[in-house]
């Protein structure tokens, strides 16, 4: 055993330096999670700072949470909806155009978006929902109706975010779909066309089917980040007037934790909503084996 | 092949319903561009939607002008090149040290990596962590802790391993060591796969405005990303470019009346995108690339 460490001794260095910014980087804040059963602020380590048992979690009771949780529900929910399906359709659609020049000019134009930051993103929305000559709301008057303050309002928050997480993403999202349907068997295809199929019996029978073991991969790679609906999306457009519909968890631990320093209650949040996508993760894998035979492992 | 009618129709749907999504996603960029291009004021009078009205780079040489953004500017130019050096350094060390298949202990070490994509300790144990390493507020906040990617390191493990055995054998044989068969061998043959993850790793770094938001209270050592993050919510002008000796300089220009905080935004949005837009028709065939290099099964 030990002359086989010595001959990989090579392979161990190179592999250190990554170990090691993982031990530091990931597994000591795993242990850090104790700071949710204790009372701890900077100043104290985590291992000298008292117990206090469930005390940090005392959120529970606190409405506001309940709030919080229910937001971060709806803007999973909403997303999830949309935002899951959408670039199916889109690839599918992409799929049915003959022109391959076209085809490319799609494609590239719909990655774009992927490649800006949500701070990017957050002013795109403000040059165009702002009150004060935001290109919608110029649109709006023109027809006669009243400007709507987009930007700090409860109902159009929702909104807002579902589509221009669709805006950013769907055309990136495709990219493994489109992947999937190029290795269909061509011969497929003519056999429908021989039977009589035509281009929506084909894309029912047999693309959709063919694209199917990756949507179910696509499916659990996208359950872990289901619950982190996106603190990089929410905050930068979370204001005092959208917060009752805008906070979500994420949003919440940072104000907690970071800003007003309840490092304890912060972190036990964190906590349950790490725990809550892992089983998301667990659970998933486990359908889609059982549906498909195929998981991640 | 000629198309019968339903299917042409089909076609014009397709093809109306794919340019509006394109439309949907170029215009706003022009019209940023428009904007920023105007002069302020006459921009704020609406109907600029295209083109400007009154074209001037003044909103650009105010924002250019400007020391804190030049120096958020440095800020992210220079996280960018270190980080992804060090990301693709550490990362492709480990990916190629664990794609030797008799090394002792090499499913307990790929289990150590696979557990940290699986489960966090989430964000606030993180930051006490960085803070016990007196990385908060330093400038290595932004490369050290992302200097691993454990997802790109799977990635990178994937296409390692996808070489053909032989030819590593064959330098072994002929007396080359891990050091050499990586040098002569793996990473030659990796290039198109290191030039997507690299490509990865910079536009993260060159997009990321949470750290410099979270992490960093120095507004020396803030971003590009966190810069434009404050400058979002700001009222006025004046909250942006700070009272500094710049904005009397203008002022005495007398051009500081034409400048709205709109105009001032949508430059300063523009010189963050600007590089992305230049050079993404270049690169987009690598990105899409290490996509597919790296998920799809089978």
């Amino acid at each position: 055993m030990l002359a086989k460490v010595v001959k990989y001794r090579w392979q161990y260095l190179m592999i250190a330096p990554a170990v090691v910014l993982l031990f530091l980087f990931s597994y000591i804040p795993m242990a850090g999670i104790q700071v949710a059963f204790k009372d701890f602020h900077i100043g104290l380590t985590i291992w000298n700072s008292p117990w206090v048992g469930l005390e940090n979690f005392s959120f529970l009771q606190d409405d506001q949470f309940w709030v919080v949780v229910r937001n971060t529900l709806w803007i999973a929910l909403l997303k999830f909806i949309f935002g899951f399906p959408a670039p199916i359709l889109l690839a599918l659609l992409i799929n049915e155009v003959r022109h391959t020049g076209f085809k490319r000019f799609v494609q590239s134009v719909s990655y774009l978006p992927h490649f800006f930051s949500w701070i990017v993103v957050a002013y795109i929305l403000q040059s165009m929902l702002t009150l004060d000559g935001g290109l919608v709301n110029q649109f709006i008057t023109n027809l006669g109706g009243q400007p709507i303050f987009f930007l700090g309002s409860t109902e159009w928050f929702r909104p807002m975010i579902v589509v221009s997480g669709l805006w950013k993403e769907i055309g990136w999202n495709t990219i493994l779909y489109l992947a999937a349907i190029t290795s269909i068997d061509p011969q497929l295809y003519e056999a429908a066309r021989v039977e009589g199929a035509g281009r929506l019996a084909q894309m029912r029978h047999i693309t959709f089917p063919g694209i199917l073991p990756t949507v179910s991969i696509v499916l659990i790679l996208s359950m872990p980040s289901l619950i982190a609906v996106g603190m990089d999306q929410i905050y930068p457009l979370m204001n005092p007037a959208n917060q009752p519909v805008a906070d979500v968890l994420d949003t919440y631990i940072l104000r907690n934790g970071l800003q007003q320093g309840y490092f304890g209650t912060a972190t036990a949040i964190g906590l349950l909503s790490s725990a809550i996508s892992l089983l998301l993760v667990l659970f998933t894998n486990r359908i889609s084996r059982k549906l498909n035979g195929e998981g991640l492992w | 092949m000629k198309l019968s009618a339903s299917e042409r129709t089909g076609q014009i749907l397709i093809i109306v319903l794919l340019s509006l999504l394109c439309v949907s996603v170029l215009y706003p960029f022009l019209y940023m561009l428009a904007i920023s291009l105007n002069v302020g004021s006459d921009a704020a009078n609406g109907g600029v939607y295209l083109w400007p009205r009154k074209f001037t780079l003044y909103n650009f040489q105010v924002v250019l002008g400007n020391a804190v953004i030049r120096h958020a500017y440095l800020i992210t130019i220079l996280r960018t090149i270190i980080g992804t050096i060090a990301g693709l350094l550490v990362t492709l060390l480990a990916a190629f040290g664990l794609s030797y298949r008799g090394l002792p202990l090499r499913g307990t070490l790929l289990g150590y990596v696979l557990i940290t994509m699986l489960f966090s300790g989430g964000l606030i144990p993180f930051y006490i962590q960085l803070y016990n390493l007196s990385l908060v507020n330093s400038f290595w906040v932004y490369i050290i802790p992302s200097a691993f990617s454990a997802w790109n390191m799977f990635v990178m493990l994937k296409f390692i391993q996808g070489i053909p055995d032989a030819l590593i054998e064959s330098a072994e044989l002929d007396g080359a060591g891990p050091l050499r068969v990586l040098g002569s061998i793996v990473v030659p043959l990796s290039q198109p796969m290191l030039a997507a993850l690299g490509l990865f790793v910079a536009v993260m770094h060159w997009n990321d405005w949470f750290a410099g938001a979270f992490f960093v209270s120095d507004q020396n050592l803030i971003p590009v990303q966190t810069f434009l993050q404050h400058l979002l919510s700001a009222q006025d002008v004046s909250t942006v470019l700070g009272s500094n000796n710049n904005i009397e300089a203008l002022a005495r220009g007398s051009m500081l009346e034409n400048i709205t905080l709109m105009s001032i935004k949508m430059a300063t949005v523009m010189i963050s995108a600007i590089p992305i837009l230049c050079v993404y028709p270049f690169l987009q065939r690598y990105f899409v690339k290490g996509v597919l290099i790296g998920s799809v099964k089978g």
